[in-house]
């Protein structure tokens, strides 16, 4: 009964967010008298009110009034007025059924698809990043019914335009609920890939283009969970197919929806940006080569298009003070997010796992281990997509392909071509439609080498895919406990759950599974002062993090108002500047640190008092190359008479050189001392302590680490001498309580 | 519409509060209560005062955190206790060496006296660890720990020759 309940509960979530933003869209483009084909209008109609229903939703969160009985008062008024207004008695023709040979072929690789994935949608979420991230944020929203200030995850800053109809879903159905939301857009893309080739005249190709897209391994896995990729590309393609309808038809109307769709796509992406100078050149050129006025259409869709975008910029701006985070750091400098963290992740992300970029067509099509899935062997013969180019919708199809798959090469993962797989999809189609048999053949091959059991006979064994579904688990016919139970994510949820006390703070290197936890978890890498506390579990482990180099400045005595340690090399990329403490001498003896004084630094000013702190754990650091010029300040508010200055540093800060500068009384900065003295100080004593103190000071009680960890040796065999116990030990993880 | 955004502005506006970029100093960090490191009688190679500790057979680094050994390595750490001491070592042997020299024996000194003899018959990052009988030992003295290699890559360049690629030997407690 329970069990019956849930499944109950996850289909009403997802189909009253799909029927809400199908009434809110089918309101928008009657109430502009937009008629299109049936099946466009109904998949138009999704799309364009789930941009609607994304907006209504982010501003209940921004309002806190992201309430469910809300939700549901509202959605059920928006369906009820569409129902009143004979929204669903569609108003357009229908296409001309399907050849009867390709609408089998539809029928049966499309239905046994959809088994698939409908199971695996409906299963309870274990996605890497749906149970991380993108429910993760969901999760805290709902919690807390908007959004709550969050400034320790770069993933909250992200735009979230699907999210927000995830948060309508999971308000009554949780996570598959969202899940399956997801899979809307993916069912509605499939068949708008169908509907475009229809219109075209090409429904050989359309069937075919639509299999190639739909039985992709990565995009069906994709579609199928609480991602988004797949979400944006659709919004993406139904863009590209009204800016043709409009390019036809040129109803100054269809600006509407698509200026909607163009915001949407950022504000559900941001590598999906594109689409806004994309639509804006399209119109532009359009209008200029028909010598018709430009500006007018422009700034319609543009005003729309900012609309959707600005609210997730403002967001962000309001919360951590960047309208872009967790990127352009380096434009809007900001106390959250490191720019070594954003050089490093952008590094990552074009390479990944890559020795040479030659191993990405067979990555991407047949291996899939290197680059996170695969899209199918059958991609192997893009290259054939160019036959399209004769075509004029083929050059359409290729230039919107080519532009949104432009991301990818910021981030080589085989999601990331997502984006451009239905246009080269259907290109592929349109340039071999003039042999239906091999088209037939092709679309044979691909849905067979894409089956899951197929699948695993070439792809690698750690390629991101579908490996079985499990109808009972999707049925809750097993319960959600045991089916998840096993997943590392899932399970540091559940040890927090069991073992944290409601409000307490738990930092871990590893992230856990937050759509599944309401503790709040400092993951290392997820934001600055994140960061920060990992440098400074990390410095007792690691000798080169240590103070063990004291750079002596000493000078005849002379009283200055300001004083400056500024940093005078270029160095290598990957290495930074840092201090550990900041001392200042007159006679041999230190200066205690005056309330009066004033700190600060360049770049990072926002960490400048754990130069002053007197830890040995705590740095202030640049978090970004050195670079000459960069500098820490102390005012003294006052003339002070000094005669030395100390600085100590860290072993990993060698490569760096230092000069002292001070503010005399008569205000001109004068420069003390070209170069330190250096003498070595290794400490042999052990940091655990102070480090864990520190932990202590920020109101961080929990350590949550698994063995693959830096130091989870250090932690398991020192652990007195870090002052932890051991609250809870599982498998590959285990709960400390800092004591 | 000019005064809507005009309406709009100042709100948002409002809502960015610009961020201090000066600070007075923290609260004062006490030191915590202060007991030997257990790396404490570990050398790591990239340690800042490495060279001191090292008595022969091991090379400069070049930037690296370890560094090559020649044919035994040695060096000479303070100790600070002699109960539950162990004698540890990790580095690497490396692959193309390996495929010159073929299995290596390595035998493991303290004081010169022999702790254990071990053969490697595959490349790659190895990690010894045993423990040391207190009697060899004494406080507050230098003792020295080595590893012998029994053979030697030599460059085809140079002539020169390689032993580990050490990253860090000496006791652990």
């Amino acid at each position: 009964m329970h069990a019956a309940l849930t499944v109950l509960a996850i289909l009403f979530g997802w189909l009253f967010t799909v029927a809400t933003a199908w009434a809110l869209g089918t309101l928008l483009l009657r109430r502009f008298s937009l008629v299109f084909y049936r099946w466009e209008e109904r998949l138009f109609a999704f799309l364009v009110g789930a941009a609607l229903l994304s907006a209504i939703v982010f501003v209940l969160c921004a309002a806190h009034l992201a309430w469910k009985a809300l939700f549901l008062v509202l959605g059920l008024a928006i369906i009820g007025y569409a129902l009143r207004s004979g929204a669903h008695r569609p108003r357009g023709e229908a296409f001309p059924s399907l050849p009867q040979l390709w609408r089998w072929v539809f029928l049966i690789v499309f239905g046994a698809f959809t088994i698939l994935y409908f199971v695996n949608a409906l299963e309870p979420e274990s996605s890497p990043d749906g149970m991380s991230y993108h429910l993760g944020v969901v999760a805290k929203y709902q919690r807390t019914h908007g959004f709550p200030r969050i400034t320790t995850d770069i993933y909250a800053s992200l735009s979230e335009g699907i999210e927000m109809l995830f948060l309508w879903a999971f308000e009554y159905g949780r996570h598959s609920a969202a899940a399956l939301v997801h899979f809307a857009f993916f069912i509605a893309l499939t068949f708008l890939i169908l509907s475009y080739a229809q219109r075209i005249g090409r429904p050989a190709a359309g069937v075919a283009a639509a299999i190639f897209f739909y039985a992709s391994p990565v995009v069906g896995l994709d579609g199928s969970v609480a991602y988004i990729d797949v979400g944006i590309t659709a919004v993406l393609f139904a863009l590209f197919y009204l800016l043709q309808i409009w390019d036809q038809e040129r109803n100054a109307k269809l600006l509407i929806p698509i200026g909607i769709l163009a915001g949407f796509s950022y504000a559900v992406k941001y590598t999906a940006f594109l689409a806004v100078p994309y639509t804006l050149g399209f119109i532009a050129w359009k209008l200029w080569r028909a010598r018709k006025p430009v500006l007018r259409p422009v700034l319609t869709v543009s005003m729309l298009a900012l609309a959707f975008i600005l609210p997730w910029m403002a967001k962000s701006w309001i919360e951590v003070a960047n309208p872009f985070s967790p990127f352009a750091n380096r434009v809007f400098p900001n106390p959250y997010v490191h720019i070594s963290f954003e050089d490093t992740y952008r590094k990552y992300m074009r390479v990944y796992g890559l020795t040479s970029y030659w191993q990405i067509p067979w990555q991407v099509t047949v291996r899939g281990d290197l680059t996170t899935g695969l899209i199918g062997p059958l991609f192997l013969l893009s290259p054939l997509a160019l036959l399209a180019l004769r075509f004029r919708e083929g050059r359409q199809l290729l230039l919107a392909g080519l532009i949104f798959g432009l991301p990818y090469v910021t981030n080589v993962g085989t999601r990331f071509l997502i984006p451009a797989v239905p246009f080269v999809s259907l290109s592929l189609a349109l340039g071999l439609s003039g042999v239906e048999w091999l088209l037939l053949v092709l679309v044979a091959a691909h849905a067979i080498s894409c089956w899951p059991n197929v699948v695993q006979r070439y792809c690698s064994p750690a390629a991101w895919r579908l490996v079985k579904v499990s109808p009972k688990a999707a049925l809750r016919i097993q319960p959600h406990d045991a089916y998840l139970k096993g997943n590392l994510g899932y399970d540091l949820a559940q040890m927090m759950e069991t073992y944290v006390p409601m409000d307490a703070k738990v930092f871990a290197f590893t992230q856990p599974g937050a759509a599944y936890t309401s503790r709040q978890v400092l993951v290392g890498y997820e934001g600055a002062f994140n960061e920060v506390l990992q440098d400074i579990l990390w410095t007792p482990m690691f000798r080169d993090f240590q103070p063990t180099r004291s750079l002596t400045f000493q000078f005849p005595p002379r009283e200055f108002r300001k004083l400056r340690v500024v940093e005078t090399a270029s160095v290598p990329a990957e290495a930074q500047w840092s201090v550990s403490e900041l001392r200042v001498f007159d006679s041999g003896r230190e200066l205690p640190r005056d309330p009066e004084w004033r700190l600060t630094a360049h770049p990072n000013p926002w960490d400048v008092q754990l130069a002053f702190d007197n830890s040995a754990v705590t740095r202030w650091r640049s978090w970004q190359p050195p670079e000459p010029g960069m500098y820490l300040e102390i005012d003294f508010a006052r003339n002070q008479k000094l005669d030395s200055v100390v600085v100590e540093s860290s072993g990993d800060t060698s490569a760096t050189k230092i000069e002292l500068d001070g503010l005399s009384s008569d205000g001109k900065w004068t420069t003390i001392a070209a170069a330190p003295t250096e003498s070595l100080r290794p400490s042999r004593m052990s940091l655990r302590q102070s480090a864990t103190a520190e932990f202590k000071a920020r109101g961080i009680r929990y350590l949550l680490i698994t063995d693959d960890n830096i130091g989870a040796n250090d932690f398991r065999s020192y652990s007195k001498l870090w002052g932890l116990k051991t609250v809870a030990e599982q498998g590959v993880a285990r709960l400390y309580y800092i004591e | 519409m000019n005064r809507i955004v005009v309406a709009i502005l100042p709100l948002l506006l409002c809502c960015c509060d610009r961020l201090p970029e000066t600070y007075p100093p923290p609260e004062q960090r006490q030191p915590q209560a202060l007991t030997p490191d257990p790396y404490a009688m570990m050398v790591e190679m990239n340690d800042p005062d490495a060279a001191q500790h090292i008595v022969k057979d091991i090379y400069e680094p070049f930037g690296s955190p370890w560094r090559w050994t020649a044919k035994q390595p040695t060096v000479k750490v303070l100790v600070d206790a002699t109960d539950n001491v162990k004698m540890s070592a990790d580095f690497a042997i490396w692959d193309d060496g390996f495929k010159q020299t073929g299995p290596l024996e390595l035998s493991y000194f303290v004081n010169g006296r022999l702790l254990d003899k071990l053969k490697y018959a595959t490349p790659g990052y190895k990690h010894f660890e045993k423990a040391v009988p207190a009697g060899w030992l004494a406080a507050d003295a230098e003792s020295t720990i080595s590893v012998d290699v029994d053979k030697l890559y030599v460059s085809p360049q140079d002539g020169k020759k390689f032993g580990l690629i050490l990253t860090r030997i000496g006791f652990l407690r």
